[in-house]
């Protein structure tokens, strides 16, 4: 969260920049989030749009990049990477075949990236009392974590939290919302 | 105390009791009338108070008559213990009626039914008010309390729970909790924030902006900090806030989570969840000297300790068994024992003040609902039937109330209900607001 937070905060400040030098709005720049907004982005918000064009050039190549093709495709699959979540069933923190796999794409990604931190976000259903669902949050995000550092990913550059059940993503009182929120969710941070 | 300006935190009314009136028969009177009142026995019944509105001495604020006659009642009947009598069956008229045992004619009270009357006086000078109140028990034609308090008159709500503390002091041995708070939880957009609100969910205040995530507020035993979540800095770490001052202190900024927080008693330490060895476990913090020991340990998730009263046993929720059932630790032995066997999700345990009861939300048929069983697991009680999901109970300071979150009319919001199950109320209103957590009595006495 607090690499989100910075992240949103840097943003913030570079919307105000050009806001404030007058210039005219940047393609792509997203309205500036409210603060408290959960760190995660969707697509075509914050991190996958216009934060990227104003990294330093430096930075791009400290991940490996070094040129526009290469930037594309590493963005491209960011936002997939970001984008895929693994699921758990209730009150569980069991990695589910599926889940499997989805981290087994997301080892390809940090091999080919081993510079990128990433924060493990562990989340819960509504259901349930929410001092366990923060415990269980983070048993999620960590089962996830073990996976990857069992698979030879850098544990330095991993990072967890949970949120429990305070950031749904889905709000009805169905099995299909709350299997939606019983989630591990993965943002990047480079 | 001097009254701050700032919106938040807890205000103290000045509220002096001047003296009390001491009545004829007043020697031994109110104790020998007094008796044990166990509302949470079903066979409880209510008793009837009758209470004329209150006689003005000056011309000065004549509508408080009625109001402050209409708060003591609600007052009274919010605490269990008495049924207010309806007002239109008096027989005489509030502004000329007697005030004292040789005026009042006890044999119209008892054939209309009454109990005990309360009969008050009271004289507004420009901010100040000066109130006068008798306590009579009707059967016996005596009066059992007698009060006069001054203050400010803006503050003749606080005055007149004062005065049904007394009342309730004086019939059952046991104060009311009318000047006790709720600390709770209320969602501002994507952001949680600690709010205050009176013991019956009005004037309700915010005590936290800072736009983040935060939870499980508690009070501690003297009610001047409540230690609580928040993600302000990122992770969840544990801070406490002064309620009278605002100021904030970090009490548990470990790695990992920091979560769960509960003052043991009458002590500066806490038992929290932290997960700083990797396995959420319940430690015993002492933020003064910055010290940790870790209180119960497995493979499990372990949380939400809740101490008994005297600080010496915990109860605590763990999913050692696979599901999430509530365990109570002896702290000098280690010894731990499982409390509930019945369902397959029990949490949020809270410890009575008088140590006789453990509250907790339980899962039944996919819903939650308040449960009460004794310590040692006998007795164990459904309060709540299935109506939206009720959880997080917290003890009113008297043993007389449980509040909780309720999702029975939509979003969540602050409930209370007697401890026999009656009595159910909603106490905040617009929003969502959960975690409730009751404050001690904020008065000494």
């Amino acid at each position: 969260m607090s690499r989100g937070f910075r992240g949103l905060g840097v943003f913030a400040l570079l919307a105000l920049v050009v806001m404030s030098v007058g210039a005219c709005a940047q393609k792509g720049v997203p309205p500036v989030p409210g603060v408290g907004e959960p760190a995660y982005s969707g697509v075509g918000e914050g991190i996958g749009a216009g934060a990227y064009p104003g990294m330093e050039d430096v930075r791009w190549r400290e991940l490996g990049i070094t040129s526009e093709s290469e930037k594309q495709e590493f963005l491209t699959k960011a936002e997939v990477f970001e984008n895929r979540n693994i699921y758990f069933d209730f009150d569980s923190y069991v990695l589910s075949e599926p889940a499997k796999r989805i981290l087994d794409e997301k080892i390809v990604f940090l091999r080919q990236y081993p510079r990128v931190r990433v924060t493990i976000e562990g989340h819960c259903d509504t259901r349930g009392t929410a001092e366990y669902n923060l415990a269980l949050g983070e048993r999620r995000a960590n089962s996830a974590m073990q996976y990857l550092v069992n698979s030879g990913i850098n544990g330095n550059h991993l990072t967890v939290i949970s949120y429990g059940e305070e950031r749904p993503v889905a709000f009805g009182n169905d099995e299909a919302s709350h299997a939606k929120n019983r989630r591990a969710h993965f943002v990047l941070d480079y | 105390m001097k009254r701050r300006s700032q919106r938040w935190g807890v205000q103290v009314a000045r509220i002096v009791l001047i003296f009390a009136i001491l009545g004829m028969f007043c020697v031994g009177t109110g104790w020998s009338q007094r008796i044990h009142i166990d509302i949470t026995q079903p066979s409880f019944q209510q008793i009837s108070i009758a209470i004329p509105d209150f006689r003005f001495l000056s011309s000065q604020s004549p509508q408080l008559a009625r109001e402050m006659a209409g708060t003591l009642g609600h007052s009274l009947e919010y605490s269990g213990v008495f049924r207010p009598m309806d007002p239109r069956g008096f027989l005489e008229d509030p502004q000329s009626m007697g005030m004292t045992a040789g005026e009042i004619r006890f044999n119209e009270w008892k054939r209309l039914g009454a109990d005990y009357l309360v009969r008050s006086s009271y004289e507004v000078r420009g901010e100040e008010l000066r109130l006068e109140a008798r306590l009579f028990d009707v059967f016996a034609g005596q009066m059992v309390v007698g009060r006069v308090y001054e203050g400010e008159s803006k503050d003749w709500k606080v005055m007149v729970h004062r005065l049904a503390d007394e009342i309730l002091y004086a019939v059952t041995g046991e104060r009311g909790v009318f000047d006790t708070k709720l600390a709770f939880v209320q969602v501002q957009g994507d952001a949680k924030e600690i709010f205050l609100c009176d013991f019956d969910g009005g004037n309700p205040v915010q005590l936290t902006d800072n736009g983040s995530l935060n939870l499980s507020p508690v009070w501690n035993s003297d009610g001047s900090e409540l230690a609580f979540v928040s993600y302000k800095d990122g992770a969840a770490k544990i801070y406490g806030i002064n309620v009278f001052s605002g100021n904030e202190r970090l009490l548990s900024g470990h790695r990992g989570l920091n979560i769960a927080p509960a003052w043991r008693p009458g002590t500066s330490q806490l038992a929290a969840t932290l997960s700083v060895s990797g396995s959420p476990d319940i430690y015993l913090l002492s933020p003064d000297d910055e010290t940790h020991e870790k209180l119960v340990q497995s493979w499990a998730i372990n949380v939400s300790p809740s101490w008994s009263p005297d600080g010496k046993r915990l109860a605590y929720v763990s999913n050692e068994t696979g599901n999430p059932q509530i365990y109570v630790l002896d702290v000098s032995t280690g010894e731990k024992r499982r409390l509930t066997f019945t369902g397959r999700y029990n949490t949020s345990p809270a410890w009575s003040p008088k140590g006789d009861w453990i509250a907790f939300s339980g899962s039944t048929e996919g819903r939650h609902n308040i449960f009460i069983v004794r310590p040692d697991g006998g007795d164990l009680r459904q309060l709540t039937h299935g109506e939206g999901d009720n959880e997080s109970p917290t003890w009113s300071p008297d043993g007389r109330m449980i509040a909780f979150s309720s999702t029975r009319q939509g979003d969540s919001s602050i409930w209370a209900l007697l401890t026999n199950g009656t009595g159910l109320r909603r106490l905040t209103g617009e929003g969502v607001q959960e975690m409730p957590h009751w404050s001690p009595r904020f008065r000494g006495n």
